[in-house]
C-alpha cells in the first residue's frame, strides 16, 4: 500500500511498511473510535432545560469501566505492535546476513562519500572505488555498509530501501541491505546537521550485474590512470 | 512659444537619456539588491564582510574580481571543485553553489562580492623564507598570476592571490599537489595548475612561496 507512493526497493521494505502499516490502523481505530465516542457524549449530555450539570469523579464502576476496558484492549494492540517491531527490528537490524561486499559510506557537511570496494569486492585495497554523492551497486546482492560521520551528526537514508540509520562521529555503524528493484533512487541525509543539511542529496544507482561490472571496470583506478595519460 | 526644430531634438535626446539612466539605473539597483540577498547566505560561512573564517575553511572574498569569482562558483556547480573524497571545504561550499539556480544568480552573487570593500587577511604562517618564495614565484607563479600576483582572466582564469588568505593559498596549493583539485578532466586551469605546483619540493616550498605572495598585496 505505501509502495504505492514510494517504491519498495529492499528485501526488507515491505516488512517495515506492513509494520508502519499495522500502527497506522490500530492507531487509527481507536482515534476513529474515541473522537465517535466523545461527540456522542457531548450530543447526547447536551445542555438542556431544567437538568443541572452533574460533577462526577469517575470513582464508579460503571464510570471506570469507560476508561478501563479500552485501556486493557489497547494493551492487547501494544503487545501486537511490540511483538511485530521486535520481530523487524531483529531482522533488520540485529541479524545481517552473509555480505557480498561492504561498502563505506562517509557523511560530513555537506555531502555523502562512498568508498566501494571495487574489483576484488575487498575494501582498504588499491583497486577501491571512491565516489562522492553516487553510491553504485548491485541489484539481488548482500551489502553491508559501513557508516561514519567526518564532523556532525548525519543520518543515511535511502527513503526506497525504507532504510535509515544516524552517523555519529567517532563509531563505525555497521548495516545491511540488498536492493531486488533496478533504478536510481534519492539519498538523504534525515538528521538537522548545518546550513546545507537539505542540499547534500546523493543518488543510489541499483545496477544490473552486468551494467554494475561495467560500472566498476570503468571507475577502476588502474582503468582511470591509463586513460588520463596524455 | 514654439521651439525651433534642432532644440526639438535636443529636447528628446535629453529625456532619452534620462530614461536610459534611470532604467539602467534601476535595474542595476534590482541586480545589486538580488546580489545582496543571495550574499546571505554565503555570509554564514565568509562572514558579513566576506572577510573569511578559518576555523571553518571559507577563504576571504571580499573585492576578488567578479569574473574570477564567478568561475569559482561555476567550477563548484559544475562538480569541477567540491567532488573528491578528500576535499572536505569543497564539499561544503559545493551545495551553496548549487542554490544559485536561476540564471543571472551567479552574475549578481559575483557583483555584489567583488563590489564589497576588500578585506586584507593578516598572516597565520610562519617559517617562510621570502627569498626563497620571491625565486619560486618568479619562476612558477610569476607568468600566470603576474607580478603583483593580481591573477590574469585571460591566461585560464588564472587566480588573484595577493588578497588570499596564507592558509587557504596553503591548503589549496597541497590540494593541487595531492590531486584533490585540479584532476577532474573538465577542470582545464586545474589541469593547467598541478604540474606547477608539483613543482614544490614540500611544505617549506609551500610556505616559502606563500609568504612572499602575502607581501605583494596585503
Amino acid at each position: 500500500m505505501i509502495d504505492q507512493y514510494v517504491v519498495a526497493l529492499s528485501t526488507y521494505a515491505n516488512d517495515i511498511d506492513n509494520l508502519i502499516l499495522l500502527i497506522g490502523v490500530l492507531v487509527g481505530f481507536w482515534l476513529i473510535l474515541c473522537e465517535l465516542v466523545f461527540f456522542y457524549f457531548i450530543i447526547r449530555f447536551r445542555a438542556k432545560d431544567g437538568r443541572r450539570a452533574e460533577y462526577i469523579t469517575g470513582e464508579e464502576k460503571s464510570h471506570k469501566r469507560w476508561i478501563s476496558y479500552p485501556h486493557m484492549l489497547v494493551l492487547v494492540c501494544d503487545v501486537f505492535i511490540v511483538f511485530f517491531a521486535i520481530k523487524v527490528w531483529y531482522d533488520v537490524k540485529q541479524q545481517l546476513p552473509e555480505p557480498y561486499e561492504t561498502v563505506r559510506i562517509v557523511g560530513q557537511q555537506w555531502a555523502w562519500s562512498f568508498v566501494h570496494p571495487g574489483a576484488d569486492h575487498e575494501l582498504g585495497t588499491a583497486d577501491d572505488i571512491k565516489t562522492v554523492d553516487e553510491l553504485h551497486i548491485e541489484v539481488g546482492k548482500v551489502y553491508h555498509f559501513k557508516l561514519e560521520s567526518r564532523d556532525v551528526l548525519h543520518s543515511f537514508s535511502v527513503p526506497v530501501f525504507r532504510l535509515k540509520q544516524d552517523a555519529v562521529p567517532g563509531r563505525v555503524i555497521t548495516g545491511w541491505f540488498e536492493a531486488n528493484g533496478t533504478g536510481t533512487h534519492d539519498i538523504q541525509c534525515a538528521e538537522i546537521c548545518g546550513i546545507g543539511h537539505a542540499l547534500m542529496p546523493a543518488q543510489i544507482f541499483i545496477e544490473s550485474p552486468e551494467r554494475h561490472a561495467a560500472w566498476v571496470a570503468e571507475q577502476s583506478p588502474v582503468t582511470l590512470a591509463s586513460a588520463n595519460q596524455p | 512659444m514654439a521651439m525651433a526644430p534642432n532644440q526639438n531634438c535636443a529636447a528628446i535626446l535629453a529625456w532619452a537619456a534620462i530614461a536610459c539612466f534611470v532604467a539602467g539605473g534601476s535595474a542595476w539597483a534590482e541586480e545589486n539588491e538580488r546580489g545582496a540577498d543571495l550574499f546571505r547566505l554565503c555570509a554564514v560561512c565568509h562572514g558579513e564582510d566576506a572577510g573569511g573564517e578559518q576555523a571553518i575553511g571559507a577563504p576571504a572574498i571580499a573585492g576578488m574580481p567578479q569574473w574570477y569569482l564567478e568561475a569559482q562558483l561555476k567550477q563548484f556547480r559544475n562538480g569541477n571543485r567540491g567532488t573528491h573524497f578528500d576535499d572536505l571545504m569543497g564539499m561544503r561550499m559545493r551545495p551553496m553553489a548549487r542554490t544559485l539556480t536561476h540564471e543571472g544568480d551567479v552574475e549578481a552573487v559575483s557583483a555584489h562580492v567583488a563590489a564589497m570593500p576588500p578585506v586584507d587577511p593578516a598572516p597565520t604562517l610562519t617559517g617562510g623564507d621570502l627569498e626563497a618564495g620571491k625565486a619560486i614565484f618568479s619562476t612558477i607563479c610569476i607568468t600566470c598570476h603576474g607580478p603583483e600576483a593580481a591573477g590574469n582572466k585571460d591566461l585560464m582564469g588564472a587566480a588573484p592571490l595577493n588578497r588570499s588568505s596564507d592558509w587557504y593559498m596553503f591548503r589549496q596549493v597541497r590540494n593541487f599537489k595531492s590531486g584533490i583539485r585540479g584532476s577532474r578532466p573538465g577542470d582545464q586551469g586545474g589541469a593547467l595548475m598541478r604540474p606547477m605546483m608539483l613543482q614544490l619540493k614540500d611544505d617549506q616550498d609551500i610556505k616559502n612561496v606563500v609568504a612572499y605572495i602575502m607581501t605583494l598585496g596585503n
